[in-house]
């Protein structure tokens, strides 16, 4: 199998902390009948206050955080409130397990790589076919790129518009 | 190179003979299961796949378990929604009372051994106690399986723990996983399949199993699996399950790690409050009062849950000012407990009963919200902070024998220590 997509993300970094739990910080789990606007306006506002403003202000960022973000029964609702805040991608030691299905499945990409050298502020770019991450222009990491088949989902926005696409699961 | 469980389990539902851990496969689902938490985002998830044939439905439970009964409207209408798309599309349908769907999938004999089982719950691990494949998903995962019949999956890493000697009587599953969850901390296996073996795990009957593997989902483990035995085959023929396809490891499968555990000389433990994994042996808790208790969830509700707890409780008087709940993981469970005559023991001891589902585990039926200060015991498998809708009470667990002790004494009591508190099935 081949792919050449080429994924991308670019921005500045917005830190998070270890163990993010995103139905607690990034859903409307606990603010029931409060709409995905209202959700992305307030997302994480308990433990990183201002950021979803922040993010809005720098049109769109990258969200660095620490081990397991997205914990525990991990609700997709939460990517789709990453989206409309305009996260482009998510750079963390680890993610929930179910976190890295929701955002794969969404069309959000994610970087797994050692985050303690990243602070606030500063411009990222990722290449995710090639499995680099650039800070400030310089080769932080490079890592194992993602599987091809789940660059192939991500590089059509999400697994609903992939299977549109290929209903047979054709990753060729 | 030889395979896991799960690699092997995988590699077959991939049309394939050979797979490597972190390699992704697209497999076919044997059975799918939508709880009502996700339901609304699975129907409309499959609203935006467009309005395709869903040749699926037909293997997918719909099951009303976690607002059972219903506590707003909302909840309500998101039931009614369920069962106008059950009988739409003809998925199997299990309503309100009918219990947790980790009980009813295997009671209703939708899976079997080397089945790979998809559901809208974290705690669909527990499938791996009948050596299936049982794994958590979203709605979107579910939109695709329900559409094409497959999914796609990241071959997990396997780690092998070998759980070696009997429990002690007064001793359950419960206790070995709230260890493990001591030893590797919460998420500490993420991302990894657990295959669970020795001779502990070959003593324990389906239900302490069904524990053992429940559990794995707070380790993070995108699966907890068992290898089958004589137990295993007559629990899945008895309830009605296809003819089972018995998966081993093989001898020189590769694992990422192999831990030899003793566990015959293990004492009952307990998570203290806010932490799953901040755990504690019972022997060494200090005089710490208790005013609720709770005996239900998937992780802990089933019949012998609830005989530990009648088994100490009969003709006994719960403490003074102690509360104690009990909600049997499905119907079936229910009736059995009935016919045994524990709801009798248990209800003339002081506690109640409410209706099979997920009520007693989290605050979202909003019907045993404990007080400002109150401390609960509970059997569930998540005790963070506020999970019973009150941030100001405290959440401790423990199996259903330490609940059932603590309810007796008023304060967390190893079970050894009471009256019928090493009661154990008779094999």
């Amino acid at each position: 199998m081949k792919t050449d997509h080429l994924l991308v993300a670019e921005g500045m970094s917005f830190l998070l902390g270890d163990d993010v739990n995103t139905d607690i910080n990034c859903s409307n789990k606990y603010m029931p009948g409060k709409d995905i606007d209202y959700v992305a306006a307030h997302a994480f506002e308990n433990i990183a206050p201002g950021l979803a403003n922040d993010i809005a202000s720098a049109a769109g960022g990258i969200l660095v955080a620490g081990h397991h973000f997205g914990i525990n029964s991990s609700r997709e609702q939460a990517v789709h409130v990453m989206r409309t805040m305009n996260v482009r991608a998510i750079v963390a030691r680890s993610f929930g397990r179910q976190f890295f299905r929701n955002a794969i499945n969404n069309g959000l990409a994610l970087f797994e790589c050692d985050t303690s050298l990243i602070t606030s502020r500063q411009f990222l770019s990722i290449d995710f076919s090639a499995g680099t991450l650039m800070l400030n222009n310089q080769l932080l990491h490079s890592v194992s790129p993602l599987p091809e088949e789940i660059l192939a989902i991500l590089s059509v926005g999400g697994l609903i518009p992939f299977l549109q696409k290929y209903p047979d699961w054709n990753f060729e | 190179m030889g395979l896991t469980i799960s690699e092997k389990i995988l590699a077959r539902h991939a049309g394939k003979s050979l797979v490597k851990a972190g390699e992704v496969v697209v497999a076919e689902i044997d059975f799918a299961m939508v709880t009502d938490t996700r339901a609304a985002n699975t129907i409309k998830m499959i609203g935006k796949l467009g309005d395709k044939m869903l040749p699926f439905a037909k293997n997918t439970a719909l099951v009303l378990d976690h607002y059972s009964p219903p506590p707003n409207l909302e909840a309500a209408e998101i039931h009614s929604s369920m069962r106008a798309f059950s009988k739409a599309r003809a998925t199997k349908l299990y309503d309100i009372g009918d219990g947790i769907c980790h009980q009813v999938l295997p009671e209703g004999g939708h899976l079997t051994c080397g089945d790979l089982v998809v559901g809208t719950d974290t705690h669909s691990v527990t499938y791996g106690a009948f050596n299936a494949l049982g794994t958590g998903i979203e709605g979107t995962d579910v939109s695709a399986v329900m559409m094409s019949s497959k999914l796609w999956f990241r071959v997990p890493e396997t780690v092998r723990i070998e759980l070696q000697g009997p429990l002690q009587p007064g001793v359950w599953a419960k206790d070995i996983t709230l260890a493990m969850l001591g030893k590797f901390g919460a998420e500490g296996l993420n991302y990894h399949a657990i295959e669970y073996v020795g001779s502990a795990v070959s003593a324990m009957d389906i239900d302490d199993r069904m524990t053992l593997c429940n559990h794995a989902a707070e380790l993070g483990a995108k699966a907890a699996i068992l290898e089958p035995d004589e137990k295993t085959y007559a629990w899945l023929r008895a309830h009605g399950a296809k003819v089972p396809l018995p998966t081993f490891a093989d001898a020189d499968a590769t694992y990422a790690q192999r831990f030899l555990i003793d566990t015959s000389s293990l004492a009952p433990q307990v998570a203290r409050k806010h932490e799953v994994d901040d755990i504690v042996s019972v022997v060494d808790i200090d005089h710490q009062p208790i005013q609720f208790a709770l005996i239900g969830t998937c992780t802990n509700g089933r019949l012998d849950d609830i005989r530990q707890a009648a088994a100490i409780l009969k003709g006994q008087k719960l403490a003074s000012g102690v509360r104690m709940i009990v909600t049997p993981a499905s119907r079936q469970i229910y009736l059995a407990a009935l016919r045994e005559g524990l709801i009798e023991i248990l209800t003339e001891a002081g506690a109640s009963f409410e209706s099979a589902g997920c009520g007693t585990c989290v605050g979202i039926t909003n019907h045993l919200v404990p007080g400002d200060g109150d401390t609960v015991i509970s059997t569930a498998n998540r005790n963070f902070k506020g999970r019973l809708s009150n941030k100001n009470a405290d959440i401790w667990l423990g199996s259903a024998a330490t609940v059932a002790a603590s309810a007796l004494t008023g304060f967390i009591t190893d079970p050894r220590t009471v009256m019928g508190g090493t009661w154990r099935c008779a094999a």
